[in-house]
């Protein structure tokens, strides 16, 4: 307030100067002449690769129904508006009584988690609906919690789903989020490489296995067996996973350096050192433009990665195209878990919205009806979350997915239904997800400064050390 | 003087020139490895780096067709928000910032020590200290994501009142007598007689201020939210995430944020230089 | 008409103000005030105020001094350790080297002086988010990218640039030296405008050789700007965000590129603990603080001219 009358003040005292054009320095005031042009934003929807995405990311439904309900969405990936799109023009013909506007904005990974955060603290500019990805979650939760419960419409159906992917998402049994998919981790194998090396991939059933098919790739081929992340955790939070293991346990306590979690770290280590057929993945993750390049030509023969992870090939290693197999992942012992549930972004209803009721029944039609989780394979290529349409017939309808792979990824999915754990979140996720990206991986794996006792220890303090109270 | 050479003084002179061409060389070479790497195919970059098969041979506008097609319109809303931010900047802090040093050189009153003292303290006091106090406050203002949050702690730059006030010291007072026998106001002989006489440091101030609205980068970090607020370090740093994938505009964008303020530079290097060497002014 | 006689008296009131050569000063200094008032001293006190605090929404409480027992975590100390060789790096480079090119620059007998000049400053133009992308390419993990290829062409093995701590920490110290080289080149040259040509006529009269030249006629002269640059390049280089984050973003393997403002940015803004981040900025302000004083009185700038 002071800034506008100094403002005031400093405008009338340039007019109250000695007559003529006061404060003559030099500089014209060309601010305004720079209005032109404003932003050419339509999106539009589009074929949904991944090349030259919008840099202006925003997608409005419905705008041309009168009295339509107003809502906005933010995420950090484009292809979920257009899911959201979709969700909207079916609810429109649908409900025709109760029309919805969606106004769906895409913003960079960080930016969106920073300023919804931020909005939801300081009260206002929140939109009504959000993405927030899964090691995100916990930072939401803190305090009072400034989400929308969706208890009222997830209780009824939970059973249809694979319902860890509600858990994740809940605090003090009230439940906050709903996903797009289960992310059950799969092997992507290069079936051409295998090939090449005389491995046939539905021998390999245990960890051995794939240890002694790798050493065949490494020997008759140029390419290694695998890549390992060493920034972010997709080769490390699956194995343990899988091995009902976690970095919490189901009380919240830190056991990210238990016995399973070391000797299985102590497994990624020596995929790279001791057996020597793996690598570190070129960019340090499986998300690097440096990654997409290597694994184009041929350079692994096979990549562990969610089912959500098909995408990205479609969008980034063209050359692969018919040659990638999906199979479950290798057992650790005889009738052990054969996948895990990684990943995952939860879209909530905040406390913002000026009309939650309808934000969160549209939500619901849009994530929890049979038909939105048909069109979460369609549109998105995702293993969605409500296992009773795995099987019927529209998920069997040829799409681009089933082009670039094969025909039964859900016979592979239904097969290792019950084999996904549950995960644990909580307040402090997001630290141990710092500790494994920034110190644990990168000193195992690249440095090899620790051994994966120590440096799993170091974190695991790391971690406690920030519990408050 | 005409002493002709010698030939040691030939040689020595040769090589300092020789010396010299090499540290020019590697000065420039990274802005011209960005043009020529604007020339590239984006993705190829971003795989595997600039290769000197791609610096050789290349010549590929589809960066730059994307950038001015229709794929650049979020990029120009950057361009367009550095631009309205430098200029109000340009405008208001030369404006506040010269008072303040003008006062503080010419006038003698109670307290003017103490407030050139402040100066120079808040000079010395790192801004990322203050930064969070001064984010929440921006969100309690309500002024978040606007251009006069980015602005704001600029304003009155420690930087260019100190500039001024050195400046102003070597102006003569006696102007300010004859102004004030002519029945001109105070503000009047700032405005109408000394201001002229500050034109140089002006145009220097104008252009630190300029640049360093420009190039900016954390403070815009914090406070702008949504993509068609952000200036151009903010919105190019977003392309440069894993999850962008608008690597063509990257590069492109990237040039055209340069080559624009290289171009001033070349008209204007005496007061570039003046601004950007500014903070070594002697008292 | 009727409008200026209405308006006559306070206008004329207004004038006595305008004309006042006691009162317009503090007119003039006025926004400076203000914005120490609201943009400096209170946001300081608020800071202080803030690393007592566990500020979550709704339920802002006072912690007493926990926030600074947290602090003292190996992360910090990683950042602090990276921080302060980054500042060594920075000062060394941009205080000496500057010297060395600033004075061949100024010698006699250099020819085109004012295009080397014009050429390394051109950097300073640049932000570091688009210069730090170029160097990312010119860095490039493959073993094709340029920089690896010349290290191949002598012999050497191709780095991968950003995952190791000491290739990291050359990274952001090559991009900051490279950035201000030029700009410290001008101001000791601006200082060795100074020195006049007698005086080193008079040396070579008395056979004085190149560095006795140097350390009695240049040196001296450049004095103040060394002590100058080399306190700014600390202050700054305690303040580094930006060269780190357009190589590493928020987040770099083995915490290599975290320094003291990103630690600050990763709990503040990130984490969304304002308190902790609060906390974090007075350990650095109080840091920089220390070192400041010690290179002050280290390079003799507190003694008197006295010599």
């Amino acid at each position: 307030m002071k800034k506008h009358l100094l403002m005031l003040a400093s405008v009338s005292l340039v007019l109250a100067a000695c007559g003529g054009d006061g404060g003559n320095n030099g500089d014209n005031n060309g601010g305004n002449n720079a209005e032109n042009n404003g932003n050419n934003g339509n999106a539009g929807g589009g074929e949904a690769s991944g090349e030259g995405g919008e840099l202006d990311a925003e997608v409005v439904v419905g705008e041309d129904i009168e009295g339509a309900t107003e809502f906005t969405f933010w995420n950090f990936q484009e292809l979920h508006s257009e899911f959201f799109e979709d969700a909207v023009n079916r609810w429109n013909e649908e409900y025709p009584d109760r029309p919805i506007q969606l106004t769906a904005e895409t913003y960079p990974y960080d930016q969106m988690h920073n300023n919804l955060l931020l909005s939801l603290q300081s009260g206002s500019g929140a939109p009504d609906f959000a993405d927030i990805e899964i090691s995100q979650f916990a930072n939401y939760l803190q305090g009072d919690v400034q989400l929308q419960p969706l208890n009222e419409h997830i209780e009824p159906v939970i059973d249809d789903f694979v319902d860890s992917r509600f858990e994740i998402y809940a605090k003090d049994g009230e439940y906050y989020g709903m996903d797009y998919h289960v992310g059950a981790t799969m092997m992507y194998y290069n079936e051409e490489i295998m090939e090449e090396a005389g491995v046939d991939i539905d021998s390999i059933e245990t960890w051995d296995d794939y240890v002694e098919a790798g050493q065949q790739v490494v020997e008759n081929t140029d390419a290694v067996m695998t890549t390992v992340e060493s920034d972010e955790h997709f080769s490390f939070w699956p194995l343990i996973s899988q091995r009902e293991s976690d970095y919490f346990d189901e009380n919240g306590d830190v056991i990210l350096d238990n016995e399973v979690n070391v000797e299985t770290l102590q497994f990624i280590s020596d995929l790279v050192h001791e057996h020597e057929i793996a690598q570190i993945a070129p960019g340090g993750f499986h998300h690097a433009e440096e990654y997409y390049g290597f694994m184009n030509e041929g350079g692994a023969a096979s990549l562990m990665m969610p089912m959500w992870y098909m995408g990205r090939f479609l969008d980034y290693m063209e050359d692969l195209d018919g040659k990638m197999q999906i199979r479950p992942l290798p057992m650790w012992e005889e009738g052990g878990n054969r996948s895990a549930g990684m990943g995952g972004t939860g879209t909530v209803v905040t406390n913002q919205s000026e009309d939650p009721e309808l934000a969160a029944e549209f939500l619901a039609f849009a994530k929890l009806t049979e038909e939105s989780n048909i069109k979460l394979w369609e549109i998105l290529g995702f293993d969605p979350p409500r296992h009773d349409v795995w099987e019927s017939e529209e998920m069997q309808a040829d799409n681009r997915f089933y082009d670039y792979f094969h025909d039964d990824i859900f016979e592979i999915l239904t097969e290792v239904r019950d084999e996904i754990a549950e995960i644990n979140i909580t307040e402090l996720t997001p630290d141990a997800q710092e500790e494994i990206h920034s110190n644990v991986m990168h000193s195992v794996l690249r440095e090899q400064s620790q051994t994966p006792q120590e440096a799993l220890e170091q974190a695991a303090e790391a971690v406690r050390s920030r519990v408050v109270e | 003087m005409n002493k002709n050479k010698t030939g040691k003084e030939k040689l020595i002179s040769t090589g300092m020139v020789l010396l010299f061409s090499i540290i020019a060389l590697v000065a420039l070479f990274p802005v011209i490895a960005l043009v020529v790497a604007s020339f590239s195919p984006a993705s190829d970059l971003m795989r595997f780096g600039l290769t000197a098969e791609l610096f050789l041979s290349s010549w590929n506008t589809e960066n730059f067709v994307a950038l001015f097609g229709g794929e650049g319109g979020a990029y120009w809303q950057w361009y367009i928000n550095s631009l309205i931010i430098s200029a109000f900047l340009i405008v208001l802090s030369l404006f506040f910032s010269s008072m303040v040093g003008y006062a503080l050189a010419l006038y003698e009153f109670k307290g003017k020590r103490f407030i050139f003292i402040l100066v120079l303290l808040i000079l010395m006091i790192p801004f990322e200290i203050l930064m969070l106090p001064l984010f929440t406050m921006m969100i309690s203002l309500g002024l978040v994501d606007s251009y006069f949050a980015v602005m704001l702690p600029l304003i009155v730059a420690p930087i260019a009142v100190f500039f001024f006030r050195q400046y102003c010291l070597g102006l003569p007072k006696e102007l300010m007598e004859s102004g004030r026998v002519d029945g001109c106001t105070e503000f009047g002989i700032f405005a109408r007689i000394m201001a002229p006489l500050m034109l140089p440091s002006f145009a220097a101030m104008a252009i630190l201020q300029g640049l360093t609205s420009w190039n900016n980068f954390l403070w815009p970090l914090l406070v702008l939210r949504s993509n068609d607020m952000f200036t151009l370090p903010v919105g190019l740093a977003t392309l440069l995430t894993p999850y962008g994938n608008n690597y063509q505009i990257l590069f492109s964008g990237s040039v055209m944020a340069i080559i624009p303020i290289i171009i001033l530079f070349l008209f204007f290097q005496r007061f570039f230089i003046a601004g950007l060497t500014s903070g070594g002014v002697k008292g | 008409m009727e409008k200026t006689i209405e308006v006559n008296s306070p206008k004329k009131r207004r004038s006595r103000l305008l004309y006042s050569k006691k009162i317009a000063p503090y007119l003039f200094v006025s926004p400076f005030i203000i914005s120490f008032l609201f943009l400096s001293l209170y946001p300081f006190i608020s800071a202080f105020n803030m690393s007592f605090q566990r500020v979550l929404p709704g339920q802002t409480q006072y912690i007493g001094t926990a926030n600074f027992e947290r602090v003292f975590n190996p992360t910090f100390y990683t950042a602090v350790q990276n921080t302060t060789v980054y500042v060594i790096w920075t000062v060394i480079i941009l205080t000496l080297v500057p010297m060395i090119f600033a004075v061949i620059l100024n010698h006699r007998l250099m020819k085109w002086t004012n295009f080397f000049r014009a050429s390394i400053f051109i950097p300073a133009l640049t932000s570091v988010i688009v210069a730090g992308t170029i160097f990312r390419m010119i860095f490039g993990d493959s073993d094709s990218a340029f920089a690896n290829q010349v290290l191949q062409l002598v012999g050497l093995e191709p780095k991968e640039w950003r995952y190791s701590a000491g290739t990291a920490m050359f990274l952001m110290v090559t991009l900051a030296s490279w950035r201000w080289m030029g700009v410290n080149v001008l101001y000791y040259l601006a200082a060795l405008q100074n020195v006049s040509q007698d005086l080193y006529e008079a040396a070579d009269i008395d056979g004085a050789n190149a560095w006795q030249k140097f350390r009695n006629v240049t040196f001296p002269a450049i004095k103040p700007i060394f002590i100058f640059l080399s306190t700014i390049t600390t202050i700054n280089g305690f303040r580094m965000f930006e060269e780190s984050f357009v190589f590493f973003e928020t987040s770099s393997p083995g915490n290599i590129g975290l320094t003291v403002v990103g630690y600050i940015y990763q709990e503040g803004i990130q984490r969304n603990d304002m308190g902790f981040g609060a906390a974090i900025g007075i350990v650095l302000l109080a840091i920089i603080f220390v070192v400041s004083v010690i290179q002050l009185y280290l390079t003799g700038a507190f003694k008197k001219d006295d010599e």
